[in-house]
């Protein structure tokens, strides 16, 4: 600091570059998988033989080991990574405790094949972004809190006496990711790997929005932020722009982001008054998530002649652009009018993926061309390589968000399209061959992606090959001294000088919106009005719910169905709000890659169902949905059941007093029923077979209501 | 663009009241409306006013920006005499909305004049404050260019040395758009902080950002004021009945004047061989993987045989494919009354075929109405075979 003129004692410290190694090492191998999972999911949408008919590369569990390859692995290591890097040098201090790193990054790393192991095994909590079973959740708790320790312990012993706006942003992410996940992960385990949430339909889907959300904000945007902040001006030399728009986009920023989560649940059995509350949030945040992006682009001021030189700041000028392009497309996808038709189609998947590919995947490789070099004490091995690199991933971006885009487009139309005579004008396998090429482009786009990536680890090897690693860096500073400044001051300087109340401050603000949307929806009874015919699901039903969300189901079909004219006629009524008081998790879903099934039951007969699980393509021809031979076969754990109805009972489920005990009887009843119905069609099957309860849950759906659906349905408010 | 802090919160107050009041007033008109912000042509032209707007905004901000370079000082009156006229656009913009939200009421007494399917006053009304704006716009654009112009031509005179430095210094329309300064001029705006190596600068925040900002958050007070308020917004519920209404209408237009209104009252077998052919392409798109191809039957019963589940004659088997039963999927919303007809029509041209594989009867024998004295030889002998 200028502050203090008069020379005083110079410490010398080193920085610890080995956990920055580490980190970084972790973020190119797991960047490498999360990809390869991608292309690989992406590929099997067009081609779904290439599940391999193999529980564990079906694309309902490698979607979500993707997603959380790509969010916890690849942009975590490279958060974590860009991090311990910045954070030492911006403190002026060596990590707090170097254990503590270390077990850190071991931690992370267990956490994330523990993940690698369990999603392909189907053991999920079915909530997008949040699959990881309970174990798992209490890991990632613990390591987050060592974490925080290390960068307080850091941020207590820095010899700076401010916090640089970075810094300002990793204690926002440490602070609103712990509440976010802790929240998000109140489970009820009824064994060893199994849980229900503890929060039951329209409550748990604003609870996993309000996670979903503020997981791209908190995990995949603030980090990022932040790592920006320190690697754009050194990159390019040059100040950053404003330091009032700092601290304007900041705090507007964590305090409206937390609000907007309900724009994900647009026309849905959620209240309208959350739904508002999303759209006018997410509106707010244009302005706060384009200051990020304006500090940073401005900040290139002076030196746009390097930004085509240099591959750091080629890479972060897109990735920047992309966020800006994100940022804003994210609110207009808000408004309602535009989220009835991009939401459940590919629309969501493109825009998700500029920010993925663009926004997070850009900056990754711009903070990892810059940190590799520095700590190996070289230059990058080739800049070439860099930029065919650079151009490869742009190219990618473009023909796989271009396609999508269309396809979503496209798509939804065709759904709400109407014949004169008033029929729907395509059937839902209609809207999908319509698309099929879209999907192959966008694999060739992600192809693309994932070579440029390879290129990148190459260069970033031969780089390491010809340097000589310095694992303590040496760095000198004077310690801070305790004097009160007497010079005016701006008022935000006293915050930056207590990183406590800054915590403290943050914690406050992003708290504030979570509590008024979530507790009134938990608390006021008319949020969710019951409906008397809506009873729990039985025990066969039950264990067949499971196995849908074990399989991922929900990855391509939605439960939710909006009151468009399209929607109840294609589907049936549309979805209230008591229909799914017993859901634990709610499964509405996300993206309809096949139809809704809300109220699936009913629909076709059991011996349908059985062939199509068998082979869809026998049932539907030209379907995408990957075959599920196993349930043939597999047999139903009916072990589980006595403790899975006790879990549920525990949850307010209301079945009979020492219904556990007796549950296993009723459900080989129900069985033993379907088995005859299926050898009705000519199907032998034993009743204790996993198709049987999938079977059994799937006529069950949405047919509480459906049985009085000639009289209006009488919600009770009270 | 407006110089003192004082100033800028009295103009945002200002905004802020104005467009309470305009909403206030049309909810005291009555709850009516969802219609005008759902007809595409009035939101098109409602976001129309909104970017001229701001467009308006940044112009009078260059406008102001490029006097203060020209003046080489700043007047206060200046300003605040912008402030002033945009508070009359901005009034004049408000109340606009507000006629059109009581025109709106109208519309649901009065179908009358509309054009695009919205009422032709506010059509009007809206026009007329569009070309207002694009009038406004390029008196603006006049006047930048005017200034500018007298710049450039003062440095064209200017001596050598200080023509350079003058270039260097100049603003561009994009640096004064973002309110930017020269890079030369950075060292004033050191804060002197310094993060290994990382200066900080006091620019200040771009007004289009800034303004932009306040203009989301005035949206925000009217959304929800609207939505949850004055009810002038319809619900999702409200909304969906809207729709259904609006599309049972036209589609009774449709019918009614096609001639075409079949129903299971009224269906009658197609004997035409275009009927039939039509109906033989829906029955394999949508009806064989349950039914097979032949009509042998599979995960849905046989249909060549006389054993029927839900009756055998015509009107019985349009309602059954129609409306669904049990298994059996509905149709009504996938094909016409026109379509299902022709399919039900090729249905009764399988009875009696005793295609191979055959499922087992089911339901109780029936016999056609009419019965044709051959096909009915035919299907007693499929009866004996199962």
């Amino acid at each position: 600091m200028q502050e203090t003129n008069q020379p005083m004692q110079v410490e010398k410290f080193y920085y610890d570059n080995k956990i920055v190694k580490a980190f970084g090492y972790a973020t190119i191998v797991f960047g490498l998988v999360g990809m390869l999972a991608g292309l690989w999911a992406a590929i099997q949408i067009f081609y779904p033989e290439s599940s391999l008919n193999f529980p564990a590369t079906t694309f309902g569990r490698l979607r979500p080991l993707h997603t959380n390859a790509i969010i916890f692995a690849f942009v975590g290591n490279a958060s974590f990574a860009g991090i311990y890097y910045s954070l030492q040098r911006l403190c002026k201090a060596r990590m707090f405790s170097d254990k503590l790193s270390w077990i850190h990054f071991w931690g992370w790393q267990l956490i994330i094949v523990a993940a690698a192991i369990t999603l392909p095994l189907g053991l999920t909590t079915g909530a997008e972004y949040a699959e990881l079973i309970w174990p798992i959740d209490i890991a990632i708790t613990l390591v987050w809190v060592i974490f925080g320790i290390n960068m307080f312990g850091t941020i207590i012993k820095r010899r700076e006496k401010h916090l640089y706006v970075a810094i300002w942003f990793y204690i926002a992410t440490w602070v609103t990711v712990a509440l976010l996940h802790i929240v998000r992960s109140i489970e009820l385990p009824y064994s060893a790997t199994g849980s229900y949430s503890w929060f039951a339909g329209v409550q748990d889907a604003l609870v996993q929005w309000w996670y979903g959300h503020n997981a791209v904000a908190f995990f995949l945007t603030t980090p990022v932020l932040g790592l920006m902040y320190y690697f754009l001006p050194k990159a390019a030399n040059r100040p950053v722009y404003s330091y009032r728009l700092s601290i304007i986009h900041f705090w507007a920023l964590i305090f409206i982001y937390i609000w907007a989560g309900p724009h994900h649940l647009l026309y849905t059995a959620l209240p309208d008054w959350a739904q508002s509350l999303g759209v006018v949030f997410s509106i707010m945040l244009i302005a706060p998530s384009w200051g990020g992006m304006l500090n940073g682009l401005f900040t290139l001021r002076g030196a746009w002649d390097k930004v085509r030189e240099d591959p750091v700041l080629k890479f972060m000028v897109v990735a920047i652009t992309c966020y800006g392009m994100a940022t804003l497309e994210g609110p207009l996808l808000s408004l309602k009018s535009v989220n009835a038709i991009s939401h459940f189609s590919d629309w969501t998947i493109a825009h998700v993926h500029i920010g993925g590919l663009g926004w997070n995947g850009f900056l990754a490789f711009s903070i990892l061309y810059y940190m590799i070099p520095k700590m190996w004490g070289t230059s990058l091995y080739s800049k070439k390589l860099a930029a065919n690199h650079f151009w490869l991933g742009t190219i990618g971006i473009i023909l796989y968000a271009v396609p999508l885009y269309w396809a979503g487009f496209e798509q939804s139309l065709n759904w709400k399209a109407f014949t004169p005579e008033g029929q729907l004008k395509f059937d839902f396998m209609e809207t999908v061959n319509n698309i099929k090429g879209m999907y192959v482009s966008r694999s060739i786009g992600g192809a693309l992606y994932l070579v440029g990536a390879i290129l990148m680890t190459y260069n970033l090897y031969k780089t390491i090959a010809k340097g000589k690693f310095i694992a303590n860096e040496a760095a000198e500073a004077a310690p801070i001294v305790k004097e009160v400044s007497k010079k005016k001051e701006y008022w935000h300087r006293v915050i930056e000088r207590k990183p406590v109340m800054l915590l403290v401050l943050s914690l406050i603000v992003v708290a504030l919106g979570g509590l008024i949307e979530i507790i009134p929806t938990f608390l006021v009874k008319s949020n969710v009005p019951t409906i008397a015919s809506v009873k729990p699901y039985t025990p066969l039903e039950l264990q067949g719910r499971d196995i849908y969300v074990r399989e991922g189901c929900y990855t391509c079909h939605s439960q939710m169905i909006r009151p468009f004219r399209d929607e109840v006629a294609r589907y049936g009524e549309y979805s209230k709000a008591g229909e799914f008081v017993y859901d634990h998790p709610h499964q509405w879903g996300s993206k309809r890659t096949g139809p809704d099934l809300a109220r699936e039951g009913g629909k076709f007969s059991d011996s349908w169902h059985y062939n199509h699980m068998y082979d869809p393509r026998s049932m539907s021809p030209g379907s995408l949905m990957p075959q599920y031979v196993w349930l043939l076969d597999d047999k139903i754990d009916t072990s589980s059941t006595p403790a899975k109805i006790r879990a549920m009972m525990t949850l307010g489920v209301p079945y009979p007093k020492g219904y556990d005990k007796l549950a296993n009887i009723d459900l080989m009843q129900q069985a033993t029923k379907i088995a005859a119905n299926l050898k009705a069609d000519k199907i032998e099957t034993a009743p204790d077979k996993e198709i049987i309860a999938l079977i059994a849950y799937l006529q069950r759906l949405g047919t509480d209501i459906k049985t009085v659906s000639k009289q209006p349905i009488t919600e009770t408010k009270k | 663009m407006f110089s003192s802090p004082n100033n800028k919160v009295k103009y945002i107050l200002v905004l802020i009241v104005i467009f309470l009041i305009s909403f206030q007033s049309a909810w005291a008109a009555g709850p009516p409306a969802p219609s005008l912000f759902s007809n595409p042509l009035a939101l098109i032209l409602i976001i129309l006013m909104i970017l001229l707007l701001i467009i308006i905004a940044i112009l009078a901000g260059i406008l102001v920006g490029a006097a203060d370079v020209k003046l080489k000082k700043r007047k206060k009156g200046n300003s605040s005499v912008v402030t002033s006229g945009l508070m009359i656009l901005f009034l004049l913009s408000g109340s606009s909305l507000l006629a059109q939200d009581v025109a709106a009421d109208t519309t649901t007494t009065t179908v009358a004049k509309t054009i695009g399917g919205m009422p032709a006053s506010t059509f009007y009304i809206m026009a007329t404050v569009i070309f207002l704006e694009l009038g406004l716009i390029i008196a603006l654009l006049i006047n930048i260019r005017f200034l500018l112009k007298n710049e450039k031509e003062k440095l064209v005179v200017a001596d050598e040395p200080e023509t350079i430095e003058a270039k260097k210094n100049k603003l561009s329309w994009w640096d004064r758009m973002n309110k930017l300064r020269p890079v030369s001029q950075e060292a004033e705006l050191d804060l002197g902080h310094e993060y290994d190596g990382i200066r900080e600068l006091n620019n200040k925040l771009p007004p289009w950002w800034l303004y932009g900002f306040y203009l989301t958050i005035i949206f925000a007070v009217v959304y929800l004021w609207r939505f949850h308020v004055s009810h002038t917004g319809p619900s999702s519920q409200q909304e969906y009945e809207i729709s259904i209404a609006k599309a049972e209408l036209k589609t009774q237009e449709y019918l009614k004047a096609k001639g075409d209104a079949v129903d299971e009252n009224t269906v009658t077998l197609l004997k035409g061989t275009e009927d039939l052919a039509a109906g033989k392409i829906i029955y394999m798109k949508s009806c064989a993987s349950c039914h097979t191809e032949t009509g042998a039957g599979n995960v849905g019963p046989n249909l060549t045989d006389n054993y029927w589940i839900h009756g055998n004659d015509v009107k019985s088997i349009f309602k059954t494919i129609r409306y669904g039963i049990n298994a059996m999927p509905q149709w009504q919303n996938t094909y016409s009354n026109k379509q299902l007809a022709q399919v039900t029509s090729y249905i009764k041209t399988l009875v009696g075929t005793n295609p191979p594989n055959g499922k087992a009867a089911q339901g109780t024998e029936m016999k056609d109405e009419v019965p044709a004295a051959k096909p009915a030889a035919d299907s007693a002998t499929v009866k004996e075979i199962k």
